[in-house]
């Protein structure tokens, strides 16, 4: 039976710490991808909203029939080339916003809330804002015409940028627990370099020492990642959970549910099997010298 | 004209800083042969076996096993020619943490047969050297001659083309080193050429086969020291 263990590799020095730093591994690398998912997802719908959007703002001020002016900028957005359609933001909704950001004790009676106006984009033709504003601008002074674009850009760069370092860090960890993988693989194959030498006097092929070593370690790397990826999933609710309750604007879909659950699954045989490959590399590579 | 599978010309050793220890050895072994390697202690045996062994690269010489040149062939060439060979190394080198069945069967696992046969057969085997009462010991708890028999049936149980043995029967009694001898003649009958390097001169005494003996740093083949 080629898969019998004929070195004591279970009881090693190296295999008392080398789960224990790849769970801790895993556990990390997990989340930092995980998080990575989350951002790309939000960013995806959130830039999407953006770049489809434009607000339109209509001061209330004393005095003035804000009733009218509203019908009036609504009628002209919906002729504007390149809009799909214009609505007013109801005051319910407002009233939602504005609790969430100033807080429920907020009497926004006491404020003078703008009217908005939420404008769609058909996204086929490319509108003028310039001409746009101009007519706003002509029915009157104080309407301001906002497109999200102008500073979207610098935010996406910022939130790219935070992807791809979480992306790096990801990558790091990685790389980091295949390199303690293959120090302790080469401390083991020192540690057992007398065993070695007699599996090799009596024929055993580089392969089949190499086999007994990434046997090893795959079973280690299993059971090390799943407790690692375990409890990353335990500490990804629980910072859902308290996301929700603090009520911030998280918005945490069930296909991510389903997106970050495949990778806590998978994280463990992808370690496993990526540690197994380092683990046969190095042995190979030590016993060819 | 026998087969060749093993030639040695002109080999010659000499450790680091130290003297050395043979020159010039030249001799061949053919296929079913039996010889003694004998010579005073420190005469270089168990450096000429582990040179054949190709535990230790002569620093002179040429060596040929199985019609390789060993000095020339590729390194993965190597375990597939150890695996024509069986070894009784002097220190038995069996494996701690593995029960005798295991270190016995262990050739036969490396050479990828089943798990099942090589742990029969291996019973079989310890059973014929007289363990077969501890075939689940571990090494530490036998004795020098219990391992001894250990090592020679790891040695001899995937029936090998070349068999060496150091000091083969240095740890057991009279008895047991004629038993001993025995099995090693009945290999020897199913084609294996044997080397024993051996001090023991009741074995040299009983056994027809001619010895090879190593003489101030060169070896001599002495004829039979008895027919049948």
């Amino acid at each position: 039976m080629n898969n019998r263990h004929d070195l004591p590799l279970k009881n090693d020095i190296a295999a008392r710490f080398v789960p224990k730093i790849v769970a801790l591994m895993v556990y990390l690398g997990t989340l930092c991808f995980v998080f990575t998912l989350f951002m790309i997802q939000s960013t995806h719908s959130w830039e999407s909203q953006l770049t489809t959007h434009l607000s339109v703002e209509i001061p209330t001020l004393p005095g003035t029939g804000s009733g009218a002016l509203q019908s009036k900028v609504i009628q002209l957005l919906n002729r504007t080339p390149g809009v799909q359609h214009a609505t007013a933001v109801s005051q319910k909704e407002m009233t939602t916003l504005f609790h969430s950001l100033l807080g429920e004790e907020v009497n926004l009676e006491l404020l003078s809330l703008p009217i908005v106006i939420d404008v769609s984009l058909n996204g086929k033709e490319k509108i003028d804002t310039q001409s746009l504003e101009m007519y706003l601008k002509n029915i009157s002074p104080q309407i301001q015409l906002i497109d999200h674009r102008n500073w979207q850009a610098q935010v996406l760069g910022l939130i790219h940028t935070s992807v791809l370092i979480a992306l790096m860090l990801t990558v790091l960890i990685l790389f980091a627990t295949l390199a303690t993988t293959t120090f302790a693989t080469r401390t083991s194959l020192l540690i057992h370099r007398q065993i070695i030498e007699v599996l090799s006097l009596i024929g055993a092929t580089h392969s089949y020492i190499a086999r007994q070593f990434q046997m090893n370690a795959l079973r280690q790397g299993l059971i090390a990642s799943a407790i690692g990826s375990f409890f990353a999933c335990l500490t990804f609710l629980g910072i859902v959970t308290l996301l929700e309750r603090a009520g911030l604007p998280f918005v945490v879909t069930s296909s991510f549910y389903s997106q970050a659950l495949c990778v806590f699954i998978l994280a463990p045989f992808f370690t496993a099997f990526l540690m197994m490959l380092a683990v046969r590399f190095s042995v190979l590579r030590t016993l060819s010298r | 004209m026998s087969e060749v599978i093993a030639q040695l010309t002109a080999v010659g050793h000499q450790y680091e800083e130290g003297p050395e220890i043979f020159k010039g050895v030249t001799f061949n072994i053919e296929k079913g042969s039996f010889h003694f390697l004998t010579g005073p202690s420190g005469s270089g045996k168990s450096s000429l076996l582990k040179i054949l062994y190709m535990g230790l690269k002569p620093t002179w010489g040429n060596i040929r096993l199985f019609g390789e040149d060993t000095l020339k062939m590729k390194s993965s060439l190597l375990p597939i020619l150890r695996q024509k060979m069986g070894v009784v190394f002097q220190e038995f080198k069996l494996l701690d943490h593995l029960k005798a069945v295991d270190n016995v069967s262990l050739p036969l696992r490396v050479r990828g047969i089943d798990a099942k046969l090589s742990y029969n057969q291996a019973r079989e085997l310890l059973a014929w050297v007289g363990l077969g009462d501890c075939f689940e010991a571990y090494p530490h708890s036998l004795s020098g001659g219990q391992k001894q028999r250990v090592a020679i049936a790891r040695a001899v149980i995937t029936r090998p083309q070349l068999l060496l043995a150091d000091e083969p029967t240095g740890n057991v009694d009279d008895d047991m080193g004629i038993k001993l001898l025995h099995l090693f003649e009945e290999l020897n009958k199913m084609g294996t050429a044997i080397i024993i390097a051996t001090h023991n001169p009741r074995l040299l005494e009983r056994s027809p086969y001619p010895q090879l003996t190593i003489r101030e740093g060169t070896i001599v083949k002495l004829p039979r020291s008895r027919m049948l």
